[in-house]
Formats: C-alpha cells, structure tokens, sequence
C-alpha cells in the first residue's frame, strides 16, 4: 500500500494529472450513472445492517413501552405504558446488574489498558522471539469465551481446581466463586488474560509510529525513561489509546458469554451482567416487555457513552495537536 | 514497573535493558500460556486423574478418550459443522458486500458518505442484547428458528458494518491510476473492482475475512437463542450447555474445545500479518 503511494515517478504523476483535469467535470450523465452504481454497491448492505439491527433497535423500543402478550401464534402489544421502567427502577436486582457492570467495565478496561501497553513497550524492545510472543497473545485472542470461561471454572473449582489448590498450598482459605468478591475477581480475571493481547497490539502499532529521532533528542537533553515515556510516548499515543478504550468499554458493557458459562451470575446475583438479566427476564421469565427495557437502557447507557467519548476524544486530539 | 526497571538500566548501561525486557516477556509468555496449557492436559488426562490434588501436571497415561467421547458419542461434529458451516457461508457474504459497500464509500460520488459511516460504526458497537429478542420474535414468525439462515443473517449484519469500515480504508489509499486504465479500455465499474480492485486488496480482505470468521466462530448469545435444539447447536453453545447442573464432563469439553479452538489459532497464526492489520487498521487510522 505504501509502496503504491510512492511508487509514480514525476513525470507519470504529471501525466494521470492531466488525465483527471480533462475528465474532472464530469457531464452530469456520467456522474448521474456512477451515483446510482455506488447505491447499487451500498444497498444490499444498507439494507441487511437495517433488517437485522436498526428494525429490532425500534422493536425493543416499542416493546419496552408496552405489555407483550405472547401466543402459541404470535404475540401482541398493548400500550404505551410505563410499567416496564418503573419496574426496572424500582428492581434491587436492576442496580445490582448496573453496578456490576459498570465496576466490571471500569476495572477491566483500565487494567487492560495499562497492562496491554507494559506489554506493548515490552514486546516493541525484544529482540529476539518477538514474532512468537505475538504469535502466543493472539491464542488468547482467538480463543472462544466460551471455552475460556469453562477453563476458568475448572481452574478456580474450590474442590478441584489447581488455583484453589494452589491457594490451599499458601494459606488462603477461599472458595472463589462461592463468595461474591472473589467471584467477581475472577470473572475479571479471566477477560483480563484473554482482552490484554489485543489491547497490547493495538497499542503496540501505534508505539512503532512514533519516531526514534525523537527519544534521541529528548536522552541527548537528558530526560529519563520514565521522563520520555510520560512527554513523548503517552501524548502521540493518545488517539491509538481512546479507541482502545472506547472499543473495549463498548465490548465489556455488553458482557454475557464470560459469567454466564463462568458463574452462571452467582453467587446469588454478584456477577450477573445487565445483558444476563435482560436475557434471563426474556427468556427465562417471559417477561419480554420489561427484558426490552432492561436491554433499551442498555444501549442506550452504550450510545450516550460513544457520544461522550466521541467528544472527549475530539477534544484530546485537538489539545495534542495545538 | 518497566519505567523503573528501564531507569536502573540506564543507570548499568546497555546490557541490563536487555535482561528487563527479556524477563517480562517470558513472563508474559508464562501467564499467557499456562492457562492453554491446562487446557491441552486436561483434554489427554484420563478422567480419574482430572480432579486429584495435588494436580496432575501430566497424565501418567495420556489418553484420547475424551476426543473419542466429544465426536463419537456426543454431537460435537455436528456442532462443529453447523458453526464452520455459518461461519464461511457469513464470511463469503460479508467479503462480497463490504469489498462493494466500501468501495463506492471511498471512491464513488455518494451524497451522505460521512453520516453512513457513523451509522456503520454505532452499529458495530451496539451490544446484542438490545436486538436479540425482537429478532428471535421476527425469526420465530418467519420460521428461521434453529436454521443455519437464521444466524447467518445476524452474523452477517453485525461483522458488515466493521469489514465496510476496513475496506474503506484499504481501497481509499489506492492510487486512481487503477481505475482509469481499467476505464479507458471500456471496463464497467463493476468489472473494474472485481478485476483490477480485488487483487490489489487483498490483504485488506484477508483481514476481513479472519476477523469475521472467528467472529462468527466465537458468537454465543444469538447462537444460543435463535439455535436451542441440539442438532443445530454451534461449538460455543454446545460447550456451554453441555453437562447438567450436578456434573460438568469437563475433559469433553476440553476436547471439543482444543478440537474447535485449534483451527482458528492456527488459521491467525498463519494469517498473523492480516489478523494484526484488521486490528489496527481501526485503532491508528481512524
């Protein structure tokens, strides 16, 4: 790609120029007959990305407002009404799903975040073995949650599993996921192990876009690492930082797969994510109208969360550029 | 820690830095490993063995029982041909429509460019919970319940908009000598992307494709809902749900696990450059 962008010599360059100039305004009928091809090239996706999220988007929204009747043949919905978020507000179980997620988003993004850079400055100074280390953090990567939830749950059982035993061995006496700040630890933990690659190589391909010139002249003034890493580095990795952020903040709200294969929610309702609820109140309870409320605040806590870093983010970047 | 530690390099010179970043990387090796290694030992380890303490770091006698009991007595080949069957066929779709849908948002006169591309990103962030039910109600009408259509269709909206996102950014840093050739010889536009665009973004396909493909491997919550019964169940379900409330048979599921998990490591281990492409090709550009 970059070879593409270097690749024309002068006097080609000159020559495509002339080219585009003679064709730029283009008669109306040809730029005419290249619109509709585009929308021709955008509709099938336009409209599958429609059907599919923003249709049931509106859905969960009227559902949310009424009460749905559910049929052997269908289902009907009788409102507006409040009755659905009222229940919600008014639910302990509710603030419960809301407060887990938000600490469970808080600490695993920012624990993600600076354990992926550590690793990212680690993995940008190996000189030797570089491409298998990364090779080793996509594992984690690629592995299904799934899979990494029932490992952790076997490696965390109290009766037989090696971390257990492991605590046994130095004293601690804990039934990790039978208690609820142990259970929520290790829910943590276990998306810690499996996100941290992905956020070090994200971070890492913005590391390498920063020039060496520039620790150079800073060491020649005298700065210390920690000096350069804090003036140079963190500033120009900003913006590959926020969407790092914003990308997993996004992902960890709407967690589902990891508790509810790892903890099943419990004990009692400890780990039990705001998506686990709205499932379980739809799908367990039947209860569809107060499970579209539960999953309307849901996104809608995610969107307001976007706009906000959107603006934050803006705000940054201009600041670094100024 | 590093900073210090890179600050008493500095203090005994080159050779100490070097020692630093060696010993974290094995230690992160060692932390990112231990856990797939338990998961490969625990897959040959004969049941008897499994639960005893002090562990068992190697089977004694290693076995592939539980291999044989995952595919043989239990329907975990069916599980894995339902998933890699969803995965390509939603893969392929996505390829297609988001090498077209990218093209004409970064190189065809649109009116609107800029709001599509938002709309695009909202939803692939949007989390699942707030569609999985009105879809399983549409789904539940059309009859798609426990169809492979009925998560192919999801998956295949919910990887578009990122793969549209990718693509755009590929094809828009190509040089537009590209097309006018083509166009001077009288090739339609259609003609052109696929003949004289498709080569030159591969790489940005092949980010694509194994970023959605393991997408669709690993996706739980819709595969869950809109597949309950057990002959159209995908591996994530199948892993999930396996067992009963008093016994998890968790050397099965270990080897279903290595058996689903293997293909995909190996396939971005392969495709490592275009994995690590995908990846960052939203975070530095965008």
């Amino acid at each position: 790609m970059t070879a593409h962008t270097q690749d024309p010599a002068p006097a080609r360059a000159t020559g495509t120029e002339r080219v585009r100039t003679a064709r730029s305004p283009r008669t109306g009928r040809a730029q005419r007959a290249a619109t509709r091809t585009a929308w021709v090239y955008l509709t099938p996706t336009l409209v599958v990305v429609g059907a599919v999220t923003v249709f049931p988007v509106l859905f969960s929204l009227a559902m949310s407002f009424s009460h749905v009747n559910l049929s052997y043949s269908g289902f009907e919905l009788e409102g507006p009404t409040l009755d659905n978020y009222v229940a919600l507000f008014t639910s302990a179980r509710w603030y419960s799903a809301l407060a887990f997620t938000l600490f469970y988003t808080v600490v695993t993004v920012a624990v993600e975040l600076a354990l992926g850079t550590l690793v990212a400055l680690v993995l940008e100074r190996l000189t030797a073995g570089r491409g298998w280390l990364m090779a080793l953090l996509l594992v984690p990567w690629a592995m299904i949650t799934v899979v990494s939830a029932q490992l952790w749950a076997f490696m965390l059982n109290s009766s037989y599993g090696v971390v257990s035993w492991f605590f046994d061995l130095v004293g601690l006496e804990v039934v990790i996921l039978g208690e609820p700040a142990p259970a929520v630890a290790a829910v943590m933990i276990a998306d810690i192990w499996k996100t941290t690659p992905f956020v070090a190589i994200i971070v890492l391909a913005g590391l390498v876009t920063i020039p060496r010139e520039q620790y150079e002249a800073a060491s020649i003034d005298g700065a210390g690492a920690w000096h350069s890493f804090w003036r140079i580095t963190l500033p120009q990795l900003t913006s590959t930082l926020a969407i790092a952020v914003l990308f997993r903040t996004l992902q960890s709200f709407g967690v589902f797969d990891l508790p509810f294969v790892m903890t099943g929610g419990g004990p009692g309702t400890a780990t039990e994510p705001l998506a686990l609820l709205g499932w379980r109140v739809m799908f367990q309870s039947l209860n569809l109208g107060a499970g579209a409320a539960v999953a309307v605040t849901t996104g809608g806590i995610v969107l307001v969360i976007c706009l906000l870093a959107l603006k934050l983010f803006r705000a940054q970047v201009g600041e670094v550029r100024r | 820690m590093t900073a210090t530690a890179v600050k008493q390099s500095r203090r005994r010179g080159r050779r100490r830095v070097f020692n630093t970043v060696n010993v974290s990387a094995v230690a992160i090796a060692l932390i990112t490993a231990a856990p797939i290694y338990w998961l490969l030992v625990n897959s040959i380890t004969p049941t008897g063995e499994m639960g005893t303490l002090p562990p068992t770091f190697w089977p004694a006698d290693p076995t592939l029982t539980h291999y044989e009991e995952a595919f043989g007595q239990h329907a975990f080949g069916r599980y894995l041909f339902n998933s890699l069957l969803v995965a390509c066929l939603a893969t392929t779709t996505v390829l297609g429509l988001s090498l077209f849908a990218g093209y004409a948002l970064a190189r065809m006169p649109v009116r609107g460019k800029g709001p599509i591309m938002v709309f695009l990103l909202m939803i692939s962030v949007f989390p699942t919970i707030a569609v999985v039910t009105p879809l399983y109600m549409i789904e539940r009408s059309l009859g798609l319940l426990n169809t492979h259509i009925g998560l192919i269709l999801p998956y295949v909206a919910f990887n578009l908009p990122f793969a549209v996102w990718i693509m755009r950014n590929y094809l828009k840093d190509l040089p537009y000598e590209l097309e006018e050739s083509a166009q001077i010889d009288g090739a339609s536009t259609t003609r052109t992307v696929w003949s004289v665009i498709l080569p030159t973004v591969r790489p940005g396909l092949f980010a694509v494709g194994v970023f959605t493909f393991t997408a669709c491997l690993t996706e739980f919550l819709m595969a869950m809902t809109f597949s309950s019964e057990d002959e159209m169940r995908t591996v994530p379900v199948g892993i999930a749900l396996f067992g009963s409330e008093f016994e998890v048979p968790f050397g099965t599921i270990f080897a279903a696990s290595v058996a689903t998990v293997l293909p995909i490591a190996v396939l971005a281990l392969v495709f490592r450059r275009a994995v690590v492409a995908g990846m960052t090709a939203g975070a530095v550009k965008g």
